[in-house]
Parts: structure tokens; C-alpha cells; sequence
């Protein structure tokens, strides 16, 4: 049992921190900087705890894996891999967040609250031994996110775009509930390794699968589909991300969709692995369509968050490439999908911090127009946010480019091993990649070569936004140019899973 | 006896109550009848794990579990929904979410 404990630990500290945030607003209401110092420090806090623990418990180099409270929860080298990414997503949206909350009166300590608590969903999920587990984190993770989409209550567009988000989002996850049940009740277990046993055994055996069985896996796949935003499940995305305040647009575009990725690891790969050969099929179609359909809307959007809101959409399915290689045999596959969905994470949250910045004063809007003649206007942020489109385009040497490069490459190669289908997918991945191109620097031309609209000034901006910027920028530029070191943790992280 | 001893007979009701939830969320305009439809279908799912509870012994335990969690959730999903539709209506002062198109003109 302490052993349980000690594994569930950086779990423990998050729900702590986010219930510490609470009580130091009640202690002192209305003040940031306690609300910053608690929040941030106990970030800190988790991510070494969850260095230990993953060291710990599940040895050195994190290929051992850890079952705790009876095979529920699992440590290995995935868990922590994603768990300090999560802390990554919550930890720059809090630095990203205040300047903009305060433009419009909103309250920081309960956003940093919920968005803590929308953590430890996403640290859950990325620990789960078992399906019941999987669904309580799941919901966990997406509740939270219903309120941060609603946080400007006032507002109609930031209303309008929870109200989407929660209906679909919980339709999905009703969806995905039929799914579970149905799987349960066929296999007659909800632990993971437990449903990987029955399937590889019902594999084995020859024949169809109950038709119970193929009922609920059908389901729960849908339910997936639309918690990452795949094509055609993916109508709530752009209401979504386009209505809410644009710091929670950040958060959202990032933390539930790796978080997603993260349950698709853990039921796809892990549960049901032995079926692997038929779910590839599903995955390369998604694929397919998300890519495709995200960049072509994206390129008619006149609105920079609703555009980033469908470059989202893509990105999912170069993601999804990645889980297709894999599927077809290849390990890089898989690196690359964890590779990409911290690089992504970065660029991603650095993009919409830009454009937080650039809406410092309220009622300033995410057209297009607003970026006009940036760069002579405050050419910092604009020299930033030329960086960050770049490495969304995927542009050397930019951790953009290296993720585009892994996940593709393994794509290829799947399709050399045999798997034509996967070859024929890093193509259109390629050409999708060069699609995307146009629409992320049509930003930098409003911003380098159009005339600055009269009204607009420049604006001040707190030394936390600058410094968060700095960091997400270096970031970007690092893991592309030096991703060695950062391979190995990756590596060991895909190996847990993938054998 | 008959049909009421029979495990398909409450897997195919749980089915169909899943369908007419489906169908109303899909069907209706009122952000009210659409939650209404989200609690149906996650009754329904929880009317199929206490029938498989219930028919096959080794899974009584886990499907009461499993059911009791389904019902917690699901009254946290409606909270949530709920404040987010008094929040909306405020702002709009109508339910309907055909009119919540501002972002889409």
C-alpha cells in the first residue's frame, strides 16, 4: 500500500496544488502574485516529483513498468513523459494567461484552479491500467475545460463556444461510455492488460469477434475520434477554440487533444494491441481526412484564432500518421508521435500567446487586420510569432520541422516494409505540410508588409508574458536543432508501450 | 420468465434508449431537450452494465462499481452543462442553439 501511495504521488501533489490555489485566494482575495507563486512553484513541485517517482518506481530507465492499486494505475517511462508535458502545457498557460485576464476583469485564481484540476485528469489518464480509470480521467480532464471555454461568462462569443463545446463533448463521451460498457461486458474485465489478454486470445482462436465486442470497440473509437478533433468529428473545434478567451484557446488546442493522444496510447496501443492490423485500417482514413480538411478550410479563414483553431485539426492527423506507422510495425512511429505532440504543445501555446499579447486591451479582436503592421508596431512580438508560425509550417531548424520530419520518415519506411497504405500517407502528409505553408505566412506578410492600422498602438506587456514567450521560443528552436538528448527520454517513453 | 430472463432482451432496450437519445440530441434545438438526451443515453449505457452485472455472476461486483461511477459523472456533466446554459441564456435570452451562430455569420 505505501508503495501505491509513493506511485500515485505527483498525482496527489497536483490535486494539492490546485486546492492550495483555492485557499490562498480565499486568504488573500484578488491578489496574483500568491496566486502565481502557489501555482507556479507547485508546478515545479509535481514535475520533480514526477522525475523521482518515474526514476523510483519504475527504475532508471523507465522501460520497467509499476502497477499500483491492484494494476489501476501504471508508472512507466510513458506516464512520465506525458505527465511533465501536461505540467509543461499548465505552467506556460498560467504565465501566458494574466495580462489578458486582467484587460477584462477576469479572476486568475480560479482559472489557474480549474486548469490545475483539468491537469490531473490529463496525469490520470496517462497512468491508467484500466478502462473505468480511463473514463472517470477522462472526464476529469474534459470538465474542467467546458468551464475554462465559458470563463468569460459576459461574453456572448466565449458562452456560445462552451455551449458547443460541452454538448458535443459530452456526446462523445457518451459515445465513448457505450463503447466501454460493451467492451467490458464481452471481455468480461475492465483492466487493460485484462482486455489485451482476452482479444489476443480471441485472435488467436481464428473467427469473428462477438459481435458484442466489435459493437463496443466501434463505439469507443468514435468517442476518441471526436476528443481529438478527427475529421468528420471535429465540428466543435473551430466555435470552440475561435469563442473561448484566447489563453484557454491555447490550453485547449494543446492539453485535452495530447491528453487525447495520451488515451489513445494507453486503450489502442496497450489494450488493444492484438488488434492492431484492424485498427490501422481506421487510423489511415482518419488520417487522411484530417490532414486534408484542416488545411484546405484553414486556408479561407480571415480570423488568426479560428485558423489555428483548423491548423489544429491538421495537425492531429500528421499525429495520427505517426500512430498509423506504428501500427505498421515501426517503433519511430511512435517516437515520433510523442516527439510531435511536445513540439506541437510548444510552437502551439508560443503562437496563441502572440496573439493573447496582441489583444492585451480588451475588445481588440483575432482578425487578420489586427496583425497588420505589427512588425513595425512591436516587432519583438511580431519576430516571435514569425518564429512559431514557421515551426508550425514545419521550416528548418525548428522543433516544427524535425516532428514533421520523424513521424513522416517513419511513414516511410512502414511503406517500404510492405504497408503501401502507409507509404501512400507520408505522402499526402507531405504535400499537406507544403499546403499549410500558405496560410501561416499570410500572418507574416500582414505582419511585415502591411501598413498598421491608425488605431492600433503598442501595447505594454508583463514581464512574465516576455519571459514565457522567451522560453517557448528557445524551446522551439532547440528541439529542433539539438534533439538528441531529448530523443532519449522519447525513446524510452515509446519503448514502454511498444515494446 | 420469457423474454425478462434473457440478457439481449436488455442489452437490445439499453440499445434502443441509446438510439432515441442520439436521435434527440441530433433532432432537437432546444439546449435543454439536447441535455435531456445526453442523460438518456448515459442511463441507457448504465441500464446495459447492470444487466450484465445482473446475468453474469463474475461481473456483479464490477458492474455495480462501474454504475455508480457512470451516475456521479454524469450529475457532474449536467452541473457543469447547466451553468454553462444559464450563462448562454443570459447573454442570448433564448435557448435554442440554431440562434448561437454569431461566429458563423
Amino acid at each position: 500500500m505505501p508503495n501505491d501511495i509513493l506511485a500515485l504521488g505527483p498525482f496527489i501533489a497536483a490535486v494539492s496544488v490546485a486546492i492550495a490555489v483555492l485557499l490562498v485566494d480565499i486568504a488573500v482575495p484578488g491578489r496574483r502574485g500568491p496566486v502565481l507563486v502557489v501555482s507556479l512553484g507547485g508546478l515545479a513541485l509535481v514535475a520533480a516529483l514526477t522525475l523521482t517517482t518515474g526514476q523510483a518506481v519504475a527504475g532508471g530507465d523507465g522501460t520497467l513498468r509499476v502497477l499500483a492499486f491492484g494494476g489501476a494505475y501504471v508508472v512507466d517511462g510513458l506516464t512520465t513523459f506525458l505527465d511533465l508535458i501536461f505540467v509543461g502545457i499548465v505552467a506556460f498557460t498560467i504565465v501566458f494567461a494574466p495580462d489578458y485576464l486582467e484587460a477584462r476583469g477576469l479572476p486568475l485564481a480560479e482559472f489557474a484552479m480549474v486548469l490545475l484540476f483539468a491537469m490531473t485528469g490529463a496525469m490520470l489518464i496517462s497512468g491508467a491500467g484500466d478502462l473505468l480509470v480511463l473514463f472517470v480521467a477522462l472526464e476529469l480532464m474534459v470538465l474542467p475545460g467546458y468551464m475554462l471555454a465559458g470563463y468569460h461568462k459576459s461574453d456572448g462569443y466565449s458562452t456560445e463556444g462552451a455551449i458547443k463545446y460541452f454538448l458535443l463533448g459530452s456526446f462523445s463521451s457518451a459515445i465513448f461510455l457505450f463503447g466501454l460498457a460493451f467492451t467490458w461486458g464481452a471481455t468480461g474485465t475492465t483492466s487493460i492488460e485484462g482486455v489485451s489478454g482476452a482479444l489476443a486470445a480471441a485472435v488467436a482462436g481464428g473467427g469473428a469477434l462477438a459481435p458484442a465486442l466489435v459493437l463496443g470497440l466501434g463505439f469507443l473509437t468514435t468517442g476518441v475520434a471526436f476528443k481529438i478533433a478527427a475529421v468528420p468529428f471535429h465540428y466543435w473545434t473551430p466555435d470552440a477554440y475561435q469563442g473561448s478567451p484566447t489563453p484557454v484557446t491555447g490550453y485547449l488546442s494543446v492539453g485535452p487533444k495530447v491528453g487525447a493522444f495520451a488515451l489513445i496510447l494507453r486503450l489502442f496501443v496497450d489494450a488493444l494491441g492484438p488488434l492492431r492490423v484492424d485498427w490501422l485500417q481506421v487510423v489511415i482514413i482518419l488520417a487522411v481526412f484530417t490532414m486534408t480538411l484542416g488545411n484546405l478550410v484553414a486556408l479561407t479563414q480571415s480570423n488568426v484564432k479560428r485558423m489555428l483553431a483548423y491548423s489544429s485539426i491538421a495537425h492531429t492527423g500528421y499525429m495520427l500518421v505517426g500512430l498509423a506507422a506504428f501500427a505498421a510495425g515501426r517503433i519511430e512511429g511512435l517516437e515520433g508521435l510523442l516527439y510531435y505532440g511536445a513540439a506541437y504543445s510548444v510552437m502551439n501555446l508560443g503562437a496563441f500567446a502572440v496573439v493573447a499579447a496582441i489583444q492585451r486591451r480588451a475588445g481588440v479582436t483575432s482578425g487578420l487586420d489586427t496583425f497588420a503592421g505589427l512588425g513595425r508596431r512591436e516587432p519583438w512580438l511580431a519576430i516571435l510569432m514569425t518564429l512559431f508560425l514557421l515551426s508550425l509550417t514545419g521550416i528548418p531548424p525548428t522543433a516544427g520541422f524535425f516532428a514533421k520530419a520523424y513521424v513522416i520518415l517513419a511513414a516511410v519506411q512502414a511503406g517500404n516494409a510492405g504497408y503501401t497504405a502507409v507509404g501512400i500517407l507520408a505522402v499526402i502528409a507531405v504535400i499537406n505540410a507544403a499546403a499549410a505553408a500558405f496560410y501561416y505566412l499570410r500572418v507574416v506578410v500582414y505582419m511585415f508588409m502591411r501598413e498598421p492600422r491608425s488605431e492600433d498602438a503598442a501595447m505594454a506587456h508583463g514581464r512574465l508574458m516576455w519571459g514565457g514567450l522567451v522560453v517557448a521560443s528557445v524551446l522551439t528552436v532547440v528541439l529542433g536543432l539539438i534533439p538528441g538528448p531529448f530523443l532519449d527520454i522519447v525513446g524510452r517513453a515509446a519503448r514502454a508501450i511498444g515494446g | 420468465m420469457g423474454l425478462a430472463n434473457d440478457l439481449n432482451f436488455y442489452l437490445t432496450l439499453s440499445g434502443m434508449l441509446f438510439a432515441i437519445g442520439t436521435f434527440g440530441f441530433l433532432a432537437r434545438r432546444n439546449a435543454i431537450s439536447m441535455l435531456m438526451s445526453i442523460e438518456l443515453m448515459l442511463n441507457a449505457v448504465n441500464l446495459a452494465i447492470v444487466a450484465f452485472g445482473a446475468f453474469i455472476p463474475s461481473l456483479q461486483l464490477d458492474g455495480a462499481i462501474i454504475a455508480l461511477m457512470v451516475m456521479a459523472v454524469a450529475a457532474a456533466e449536467a452541473t457543469v452543462g447547466l451553468a454553462i446554459v444559464i450563462a448562454i441564456f443570459r447573454n442570448r435570452k433564448t435557448p435554442l442553439v440554431d440562434e448561437y451562430d454569431a461566429m458563423r455569420r
